[in-house]
């Protein structure tokens, strides 16, 4: 067959679509909660002016689609077939085995710098900037290689390194020194060695070696057969590794997550009745789909539960888990502590970097609370965004309208909700702050169902009897 | 056709020069409808006095109300020049300054014209009143979200106020190897104005305070078996290697309906003194039922002054201090300083802030000894999260000092603290939340003979930077010359 690289890579490329899109998908919505990509000079500027900047900023770029899992998943697909098609064309390039060394037996070795790739995009703190740097530094040398022929080839590479240094980071140099690794923007801690995606920038020197020693050697066959079967091989360990390196009890979690930030209490409903959460941000978001069907009452005790810790749990220094507490805070009425927590969440995302999620939910309570000026901020920097601009032009306009707040479905309900008396609070959610909301305005029923879960959670029956007494 | 390049060439030159001139030194509109009104543009810079060295005063005109704005300012000697592009009137640094230095202690007149559904709109002149006296021409702050518990990236920076330059003298990217734990930077404090003794604190991971001492860094623990925390408030002593700090357990917690949202408070603190030369810590005040902290210096070093609660009613003093919280207030107190024996002397009550049931923080005297300003809310010690947070300002050496007016100063019902005097006395510098009760801004007023101006806003080059900026200023400070250590040096100290 004439095209059966085209078809394997096409092949290569389906696999990668349909494992984000259908696998992973809410590992992309992860990433894509943790950045804010802004269309604003100052912002592209920081990033570029970065060793490692380029790709830094087609990384965040790139990320932002990942809002929509399956073109997220798309791109990762393309960017990683890529990958295989120029290690492909560097091998043939930077070897004199030219057209040997792209089919044959050897045809499926140029797909493992993309398996590491996808192995290292496994890790929901990995980012597509580490992708990016191993393309561009890919396509660097086979330009190179397409260019110039004999010792100026080498001279043009020598010069390229610092620059590509520059565009990509230590992708294009890959030596294990940890100093030169460490702060580059490939990996959410920037302390952290990216492992995999050092073993896959070395991966492509590796092949075109080894390719150069082999063909040497060893008489490859060019059938297309051989060629089809070198990559069915490859396929088969690639699935194989990613498969066993999957993260899926991570996975159920960020959906978890994903769902209570999009408030899709049915589907909540129906995926714990399927199976039921066993994990701190599951049983979170079980119990606030629960209450705001009213249910919560009723079946709380037909699911797993973990005392309080599963109803309204202790705010975390960590950017994932205060995220569906704040989601049920907010639900509740409790918009200054939903303010708090979701602002805690943000300032802890490892890489300083800013969420789309948080901007729109602290917008979202200032604007609640009448703080119209602050929420004007955060709009106003939604706006330089792609695909949070339409809702930041549609909430600005109700900023200081009291009468469209108070129509809001959403909005409207919550300032009716909210507390009418000062509570102090500290870190932990107490049965007086759910009393003291309740009290506030008694058709508050998420405040009841809460307050009274609470009281059954911790076996408190004298609270709860004290509680009565007062209704 | 090369003919026709060339006259190509030079329309696109002509076209280019036109526009440029156009975008910077636009026409007066020809025609317009007076609105008999100040111009609202942002930040507000109508009828203020500013130092003659200060920054261009840029400003902007609502973008969502106008599509353009012309400004023509006039100088006393009848010079004029105008400015425009888009809302934004941005004034080139060297025109600025040379129209503040015609124009010392007298002003410069500045008209407004307004774009508005494509007919011009004219307001009432305003003017700019220049100040013989200059301002310290560098200024430090920490730049910070305004957090509640966590915290992000964050810097020490310094700006200079003459221009728009703004430089890193510290951020904890670099030295925090514990990203889980976090490193916080923060209360910067330096030996009267200059930057050659100067300090900065770090917390959680690499913590400790980096002294500069004749220019040597280096990271110390003043933490004792007999303090309660390692040095907290600093205050340099003027002449000597001394700093005064308190030692603080500071807590926070937050209201559920309140919009001050945030309340920080000590369950503990006390003073200590730090001699630099011998790294020894001695106690200057500890009583354990009382509040004591915000130590500063009088100029001549003779006293020192501090903040320190009184005694809470009775039955309130075993209660949990987040129910006590509304009743902690703090009056202003002095201790005579002997700096050859380091001794200090009794207590002396300053401004008795209680009595009138308030709360005094944040003391500075002022450089020639004979003003203190210092923060005042209803209670408390955190004023930057009291929306009744203002600026007060005594005269010293009175029996019953009634406070100066500083409505000018002052904001209505939004936080102003961190209040602090130029080393000239001429301008006192505030951070202020004014703006939207949330993101802390810096104001400077002219003070003369206890008259204070109009407060006005740090300039910015972009008008609009006040408006996208998601960070506070913290804890500004006056400085007469620059942080020449650079970060990377800083970061060395962690090294070790």
């Amino acid at each position: 067959m004439k095209n059966i690289r085209t078809i394997c890579t096409f092949l290569f490329g389906v696999m990668v679509l349909l494992f984000f899109g259908l696998v992973y998908p809410h590992h992309l919505h992860y990433q894509e909660q943790y950045q804010l990509f802004l269309f604003d000079s100052t912002y592209v500027w920081e990033i570029i002016k970065q060793p490692g900047g380029i790709a830094d900023l087609l990384g965040r770029f790139s990320t932002q689609f990942f809002l929509f899992a399956w073109v997220g998943a798309l791109i990762i697909a393309i960017l990683l077939s890529t990958v295989q098609i120029l290690t492909l064309q560097l091998d043939s390039s930077w070897t004199s085995q030219a057209a040997k060394s792209s089919e044959g037996w050897l045809y499926g070795l140029s797909f493992v710098p993309s398996c590491l790739l996808w192995l290292y995009l496994l890790d929901e703190n990995a980012l597509l900037s580490g992708v990016w740097a191993v393309l561009i530094t890919l396509f660097a040398a086979w330009g190179i290689a397409k260019l110039v022929r004999g010792r100026t080839r080498y001279i043009l590479l020598i010069i390229a390194i610092p620059i590509l240094y520059w565009i990509v980071g230590p992708v294009c140099i890959p030596f294990p020194i940890d100093s030169l690794w460490t702060g580059i923007h490939y990996y959410r801690y920037p302390t952290v060695f990216p492992v995999l995606l050092w073993a896959a920038s070395l991966s492509v020197f590796i092949l075109t070696l080894t390719i150069h020693i082999c063909h040497r050697r060893i008489n490859t066959s060019s059938s297309d057969i051989v060629t089809f079967c070198s990559f069915a091989l490859a396929a088969t360990c690639m699935g194989y590794l990613v498969w066993r390196c999957s993260n899926f009890k991570a996975e159920k979690v960020m959906q978890y997550d994903f769902m209570a930030c999009h408030q899709q209490w049915n589907r909540i409903i129906e995926t714990i009745n399927k199976e039921k959460p066993n994990n701190q941000i599951g049983v979170t978001v079980q119990n606030l789909a629960l209450a705001m069907h009213g249910m919560l009452l009723d079946h709380m005790f037909e699911y797993n539960q973990n005392g309080i810790a599963g109803l309204l749990p202790d705010v975390k220094t960590d950017a994932t888990s205060p995220l569906s507490t704040a989601e049920a805070f907010y639900q509740l009425g409790m918009i200054n502590v939903a303010q708090r927590t979701v602002f805690e969440a943000q300032e802890a995302i490892l890489d300083f970097q800013k969420s789309g999620r948080c901007y729109k939910r602290l917008a979202q309570t200032n604007l609640i609370n009448g703080s119209y000026e602050v929420a004007r901020k955060y709009l106003m920097a939604l706006q330089k965004t792609l695909f949070y601009r339409k809702w930041a032009n549609e909430t600005l306009v109700l900023l200081g309208n009291e009468k469209a707040i108070a129509n809001h479905p959403e909005y409207g309900r919550l300032r009716q909700m909210a507390y009418k008396e000062d509570f102090y609070f500290s870190d932990h959610v107490t049965p007086e702050m759910l009393e003291s909301l309740y009290f506030s305005n008694t058709d508050n029923g998420m405040a009841y169902q809460y307050l009274i879960a609470y009281y059954l959670l911790t076996g408190d029956r004298e609270g709860l009897n004290h509680f009565n007494s007062k209704k | 056709m090369k003919r026709y390049n060339h006259y190509f060439f030079q329309l696109i030159a002509v076209a280019t020069l036109l526009l440029s001139s156009c975008a910077s030194h636009p026409d007066v509109p020809s025609s317009s409808k007076n609105t008999k009104s100040l111009p609202a543009i942002f930040p507000d810079y109508c009828n203020v006095t500013v130092p003659y060295n200060i920054a261009p005063l840029n400003f902007m005109l609502p973008a969502d109300k106008y599509e353009a704005c012309v400004a023509r300012i006039s100088t006393p000697d009848g010079q004029q020049q105008t400015y425009g592009n888009g809302v934004k009137v941005q004034i080139p640094e060297a025109e600025w300054h040379s129209m503040l230095n015609a124009s010392k202690g007298k002003s410069l007149k500045v008209e407004v014209w307004g774009l508005k559904k494509g007919e011009w709109f004219s307001f009432i002149p305003f003017e700019i009143r220049v100040a013989k006296e200059p301002i310290d021409e560098y200024l430090s702050y920490r730049l910070i979200e305004p957090s509640y518990v966590a915290w992000t990236f964050m810097e020490i920076a310094q700006r200079n106020l003459t221009s728009f330059e703004e430089t890193q003298i510290f951020n904890n990217e670099i030295t925090m190897n514990d990203r889980e734990k976090g490193q916080c930077i923060n209360c910067h404090s330096y030996q009267n104005y200059k930057t050659n003794n100067m300090l900065f604190h770090v917390r959680l991971s690499n913590a400790g305070t980096v002294i500069v001492n004749d220019g040597k860094i280096s990271k110390v623990n003043m933490k004792r078996n007999y303090t309660i925390s390692s040095g907290v408030y600093p205050s340099w002593h003027p002449t000597a290697k001394l700093i005064a700090f308190s030692t603080n357990l500071t807590r926070q917690a937050f209201h559920t309906e309140n919009a001050n949202k945030i309340e920080v408070y000590d369950l503990a603190s006390d003073l200590i003194l730090y001699d630099v030369e011998t790294d020894s810590v001695s106690v200057v005040s500890n009583d354990s039922t009382l509040l004591e902290v915000y130590p500063t210096w009088s100029p001549d070093g003779k006293h020192l002054y501090y903040c320190k609660s009184v005694p809470l009613p009775e039955e309130m003093r075993d209660k949990d201090i987040r129910t006590t919280y509304p009743k902690i207030q703090y009056n202003l107190y002095r201790r005579s300083f002997d700096v050859t024996t380091h001794n200090f002397g009794d207590e002396e009550l300053v401004y008795d802030a209680a009595s009138q049931d308030k709360s005094a923080t944040l003391p500075r005297i002022s450089p020639d000894g004979r003003y203190l300003l210092f923060a005042q809310g209803q209670y408390g010690c955190f004023h930057i999260r009291h929306n009744d947070g203002d600026i007060v300002c005594i005269q010293l050496g009175q029996e019953n000092p009634s406070p100066l007016n500083l409505t000018n100063l002052n904001s209505e019902g939004r936080p102003d603290s961190y209040p602090s005097w130029s080393s000239n006395g001429h301008w006192v510098m505030c951070a202020s939340r004014r703006e939207d009760g949330n993101f802390c801004r810096v104001y400077f007023s002219y003070f003369n003979n206890g008259k204070v101006e109009k407060a006005f806003m740090l300039p910015q080059e972009d008008p609009e930077h006040n408006t996208f900026l998601l960070k506070s200023y913290n804890r500004p400070e006056f400085m007469v010359e620059p942080v020449r250590i650079s970060v990377n040096e800083f970061s060395k100290v962690f090294d070790k």
